[in-house]
């Protein structure tokens, strides 16, 4: 899941990149609006964290913009104003959900929890596919019953892979929701880290989730 | 009780005051003046009837036929006739007053000897009461006879009965119609004046937009009305600023609550190596110090408002103080790469508190060398041209546009090239600065443009030699 946080608080957009980062989502940080704008325009991110106060461009003009274009990524509002007005404000411009600085951490990610599964379908905040289960909210993995181990990134991976069940996922694809925009693309980072996961997931079992669809990309499906 | 019925009441009490004495005076005189008409009636008789017996050598009449053929107006039913002699005995009498008994008063007989001519009243059980002349007639100084001509007060009587009446029908009428109109204008007068009330009562309860809607008319409640808009305009201006003032301060302080409170969160949601927790403890620190910052400037100003800043003004040599402020921001200048120099330096005497004056030409020339970038050159000039002292302080920084030279002095405002630039500063300072020199009645003067670098100048009155 990529997410994009517009912050212009050197240091609070420090500690939300890397909360989220600890929490496996790939994050791309900006500090002014007009530049985030181009950023949320230019790559399909999985969510906007954006504050309300930006040098250029207010957060409430990145998100009416990023509306007008037809973008309907969920966006998460940061504003340390908490009036209801300036609530009311930001979820008429087009916001998903408002949160008040300051915020618990756990609170925040809850939130973004939240706001993912609702982009995704409305599926439940646990993923399922045949014996696969991962939970977004403890991020336990478990195939058969049996806890599968993943590290960040190939937690990160499988999550993206199982909102998109049955949907071939080119490479630009994944690299564009799975890491952030200091990621090479033209490495076979991707490759290596689909068979990590195929060694944990795949490895010793009957049934294949993970396809290679030759010429085009990955695919997790049940046969 | 309302006004509208007092207004009313007091109206409708003056109106009847008048109505009563009005009246009083009305049927006081008509009276008088029936009677002096009937008087006159009287007088003429008796004249006529002295005259006829003055031509009959003052022979009294003996019987009634003569009696009547001499004086034609006795005729006339509403007056009668009567002659005493001096001792008050009836010597005669008209024929319509045969039947009753009407004697010479004692007064009259007094008055006649008196040789005056005087007018009574009289009045007897079951008739209408009488007016009546007696004239004496005298011959060589003697009194020959009294001459009493008489005559029914009754049509006056009535006549003024009538008048009465009418006077009491038509005195509360007048009065009642007077209240109802009294009323009904004191209501329509006072109609905008409940219109104002009903839309001073919706504003009280919050809503500082609104406005009375204007009479068309320039009078008295036209006036009351501007003035209450007014009043009502400047409470809104100052409830937004405050508004405005509280939500600002209330976001730069929730920024430092924000990095406090996330990183320390974070850090503290597993166990993490011991220089995390570190510099996490240290950024708190500078956030403390920036709240700290912002809460002193904040007091510092919420004092200046109360006007709880007192200030002891005395004659300082503006050339000392530059000097003293130059040479200590060349200490901080020192591990920023920026060079702090002094232009020209005229001597200056001004009246002033010297730690304000100091503290708002250190502010100064901190936010030059915030906004200067490194290697950059900051320059402190102080000129005189004998009514004005002009502090300035130039850099060749980030600069200011020229939309934003009146903003930067709000409180928080800080340009978003400014908040790029650094995040140091609170967006105090330069408030703090107007007010400082607002305090020494001088003012403080930007010329910049973005990029350009900006100059700041405080322009204060050189203290008079005679103060």
């Amino acid at each position: 899941m990529r997410v994009l946080v517009l912050e212009d608080e050197t240091k609070v957009g420090c500690f939300i990149k890397r909360a989220l980062e600890e929490e496996s989502y790939a994050v791309d940080l900006c500090e002014d609006g007009a530049k985030g704008l181009e950023m949320a325009l230019a790559t399909n991110y999985d969510l906007l964290v954006v504050d309300v106060m930006l040098p250029s461009m207010s957060g409430l003009d990145v998100l009416k913009n990023v509306r007008r274009e037809r973008i309907h990524t969920p966006v998460l509002i940061l504003s340390a104003q908490s009036q209801i007005d300036q609530r009311v404000k930001g979820l008429d411009a087009g916001a998903d959900d408002y949160l008040t600085k300051p915020f618990a951490i756990d609170e925040l990610l809850a939130r973004v929890r939240a706001l993912l599964r609702r982009g995704a379908s409305e599926s439940p905040g646990i993923l399922q596919v045949d014996d696969l289960v991962l939970n977004p909210a403890t991020r336990d993995v478990t195939r058969g019953g049996q806890r599968i181990e993943l590290t960040l990134k190939e937690y990160a991976l499988l999550e993206y892979l199982m909102r998109h069940t049955g949907r071939v996922l080119t490479r630009p694809m994944i690299s564009e929701h799975v890491w952030n925009q200091d990621f090479d693309t033209f490495t076979n980072v991707i490759d290596v880290y689909v068979n990590y996961l195929r060694n944990k997931i795949d490895r010793g079992r009957t049934k294949k989730l993970i396809h290679t669809i030759r010429g085009s990309g990955y695919m997790l499906k049940v046969d | 009780m309302p006004l509208r019925v007092r207004l009313t009441l007091w109206y409708g009490t003056a109106l009847a005051l008048v109505l009563i004495v009005f009246s009083v005076v009305l049927y006081v005189i008509t009276a008088r003046s029936l009677r002096d008409t009937v008087d006159e009636s009287l007088e003429e008789t008796a004249t006529t009837a002295v005259r006829s017996l003055e031509a009959r050598g003052f022979l009294p009449l003996i019987d009634d036929d003569e009696l009547l053929s001499q004086f034609p107006e006795l005729t006339r039913i509403d007056k009668f006739f009567q002659i005493f002699s001096p001792s008050g005995t009836i010597t005669i009498r008209s024929p319509n007053i045969q039947q009753h008994e009407v004697p010479l008063s004692a007064t009259a007989l007094d008055a006649a000897f008196a040789g005056q001519s005087i007018f009574e009243s009289a009045k007897y059980p079951k008739e209408p009461p009488l007016r009546l002349i007696s004239v004496p007639i005298m011959y060589r100084g003697n009194l020959l006879y009294i001459v009493q001509v008489g005559t029914s007060m009754e049509s006056v009587g009535e006549t003024l009965q009538r008048f009465l009446v009418l006077l009491i029908v038509a005195i509360p009428i007048a009065l009642a119609v007077s209240l109802a109109g009294g009323w009904f204008l004191a209501g329509r007068a006072l109609r905008p004046v409940d219109k104002i009330t009903l839309a001073a009562q919706r504003i009280a309860a919050g809503d500082l937009s609104q406005r009375l809607s204007m009479p068309a008319a320039h009078d008295e409640i036209g006036r009351l009305a501007a003035t209450f808009n007014n009043m009502i305009g400047r409470l809104d201006t100052s409830f937004r600023q405050i508004r405005q003032f509280t939500s600002d301060a209330s976001h730069e302080l929730r920024t430092p609550l924000t990095v406090m409170k996330g990183e320390t969160d974070l850090v503290l949601r597993r166990p993490r190596p011991l220089e995390d927790y570190q510099s996490v403890l240290e950024s708190n620190l500078e956030e403390i110090d920036r709240m700290t910052r912002i809460v002193d400037e904040l007091l510092f100003l919420s004092r200046a408002d109360m006007g709880e800043i007192k200030m002891e003004l005395l004659p300082i040599a503006m050339e000392a103080l530059v000097e003293d402020v130059h040479r200590q921001a060349m200490v901080l200048a020192q591990d920023r790469t920026i060079e702090v120099v002094l232009g020209t330096v005229m001597p200056a005497v001004v009246q002033g508190d010297d730690l304000r004056l100091r503290e708002l030409l250190l502010n100064l020339v901190e936010n030059a060398m915030k906004y200067s970038h490194a290697g950059g050159k900051v320059e402190i000039s102080l000129l005189n041209d004998g009514r004005e002292a002009r502090l300035s302080v130039t850099d060749h920084g980030i600069g200011i546009a020229p939309d934003d030279h009146k903003k930067i002095f709000h409180r928080f405002f800080r340009t978003d090239v400014a908040r790029a630039h650094t995040k140091k500063g609170t967006g105090l300072g330069l408030a703090i600065c107007a007010w400082i020199a607002d305090l020494h009645k001088g003012r403080v003067e930007v010329k910049s443009d973005l990029g350009q670098g900006s100059t700041f100048t405080v322009i204060l009155p050189i203290a008079s030699p005679t103060a």
